[in-house]
């Protein structure tokens, strides 16, 4: 099986030609003195290079690289830098924009102009689905057959629920949450972001039942201990962690998000057993107000 | 210097064959790793092993084309080096020093059937490559094989970042039938 680790190593062979007009495009092959030639460590040390190609064609052959070999992989990611700010448009503020600086990951798209609008039927969840679940759409009556654009499910956590037992999710603030968007709002630099947890190791996959790029990772934020005194609370240190997978079929122009704090086992299943259908309808740019998004979990 | 005489340097044994290297080739050699790096101190070091290398390989080693011969070094050594931290963060360091041991039991370092597999698919994008127009082909080139990223080829295109990007994406797609057409996936 094919996979996009081979394909990168392919691209070495690419004819010399090929490889000295891409060079010329690039102004690579310009002379200059921007490197400096240490001549004792060249001739000290004339094992090195052949040992690093030995063991690099078998590495080759058994781990996957990341992200920067991902020219084939519908979902980018990166940690931005502190001082790096994004503009996200917001009404009630006095310039029609809130400038955001402390992302915590940022994930971008292919640019497309049209997204393919989908919806989604939970194929498994890991409670009875409850016939109303505020927060979700559709808003009146819920079946098994209903197809869904968002689900959400933190009215798990205190609802008098009687297709849950709610002490399951004691504590608990968004127990599993799915979301679809389109690559279109995405498009000319607008990004999802991270605002509030910070990306543990991020995994990339692909799933050919529903044909879609896969990346998942764990997200956590601290809050130290605290005191409010003015309403006489102490609220200890704690963690909140989620778990994200996100489904990206780059052909299409959709993404799915499922995230929730039941782990990742059970949030991926949940997206492995998704169903997902097209509406018909194709969305752009414009029928969105802003091209940046928060993925954390209920935020925005 | 033209390619022939630093070439015949390198035949000659004679170190300003290496200084000739860095300097006529030192900027396409470090653009090459560091974009695949993202780190100049790593980068450096990596270029520094492609001079390594080249001095080590020239003679026997007759480059037809020694930009393109140099590129291709120092980005196998980049993705090596890139691997190599890899390996250490998922599997302890232990893992790259079984597999140099491992190394030793395989000629030349691979599988034969692996290496052909390899062989065939790098035929198989070549062809695809000579059925692209020259814009396609170098803007895919400079992305795929040197990992130049958005902005610098639409800086270097003229177009912008968006239409890059979808350009880029419709040869992907390209190749992905080509691909499935040939059988390879």
């Amino acid at each position: 099986m094919l996979n996009r680790d081979q394909l990168f190593d392919a691209m070495s062979e690419i004819p010399d030609e090929y490889l000295s007009a891409a060079a010329d495009l690039l102004g690579y092959t310009k002379e200059d003195n921007l490197m400096h030639l240490e001549k004792n460590q060249k001739s000290t040390c004339p094992r090195k290079a052949g040992r690093i190609l030995l063991v690099a064609a078998v590495i080759a052959c058994l781990f996957t690289v990341t992200a920067f070999a991902a020219g084939l992989f519908s979902i980018s990611t990166r940690i931005p830098d502190v001082k790096e700010s994004f503009q996200i448009h917001w009404n009630d503020s006095e310039n029609g924009y809130l400038e955001w600086s402390d992302a915590k990951l940022v994930l971008t798209f292919p640019d497309v102009n049209e997204s393919r609008e989908i919806e989604f039927r939970p194929g498994w969840l890991p409670f009875e689905l409850p016939a109303e679940l505020p927060g979700s759409a559709p808003w009146n009556g819920i079946s098994g057959e209903t197809w869904f654009q968002r689900f959400a499910s933190e009215s798990l956590c205190w609802a008098d629920n009687a297709a849950a037992d709610p002490a399951d999710y004691k504590d608990i603030m968004q127990p599993i949450l799915i979301e679809s968007y389109s690559m279109a709002q995405f498009a000319d630099g607008g990004a999802m972001l991270m605002l509030y947890q910070t990306p543990g190791e991020i995994t990339e996959e692909h799933w050919d039942r529903l044909n879609v790029d896969v990346l998942s990772f764990h997200g956590s934020q601290h809050f130290d201990e605290r005191d409010i005194p003015e309403l006489d609370m102490h609220i200890d240190a704690r963690d909140i962690d989620y778990d994200y997978v996100l489904l990206s079929n780059e052909e299409k122009g959709w993404i799915v998000e499922i995230c929730g704090q039941l782990g990742m086992d059970t949030v991926r299943k949940v997206a492995e057993n998704l169903e997902i259908r097209e509406t018909g309808n194709t969305l752009t740019q414009a029928d969105f107000q802003n091209k940046f998004l928060f993925i954390d979990g209920g935020v925005g | 210097m033209d390619d022939e005489d630093i070439l015949t340097l390198y035949r000659q044994r004679q170190n300003a064959a290496l200084e000739e290297t860095a300097m006529k080739y030192g900027r396409l050699c470090f653009s090459v790793a560091d974009h695949i790096l993202q780190n100049p101190e790593d980068s450096e070091e990596c270029v520094n092993d492609t001079w390594l290398h080249a001095w080590n390989a020239i003679p026997p080693e007759k480059p037809r084309v020694f930009s393109a011969w140099l590129s291709r070094v120092t980005r196998n050594l980049a993705i090596s080096r890139l691997r190599e931290a890899s390996a250490v963060k998922r599997g302890g360091k232990e893992i790259p020093l079984v597999l140099e041991e491992l190394s030793e039991c395989i000629p030349g370092g691979m599988e034969p059937q692996h290496l052909l597999e390899q062989r065939e698919l790098a035929e198989a994008v070549n062809r695809f490559l000579k059925g692209l127009n020259l814009e396609e082909r170098n803007v895919f080139v400079a992305r795929y094989f040197y990992a130049a990223s958005h902005a610098e080829l639409s800086s270097r295109t003229g177009w912008s970042v968006g239409k890059t990007k979808t350009r880029l994406r419709r040869t992907r797609l390209k190749l992905l039938s080509f691909l499935k057409e040939e059988g390879l996936c």
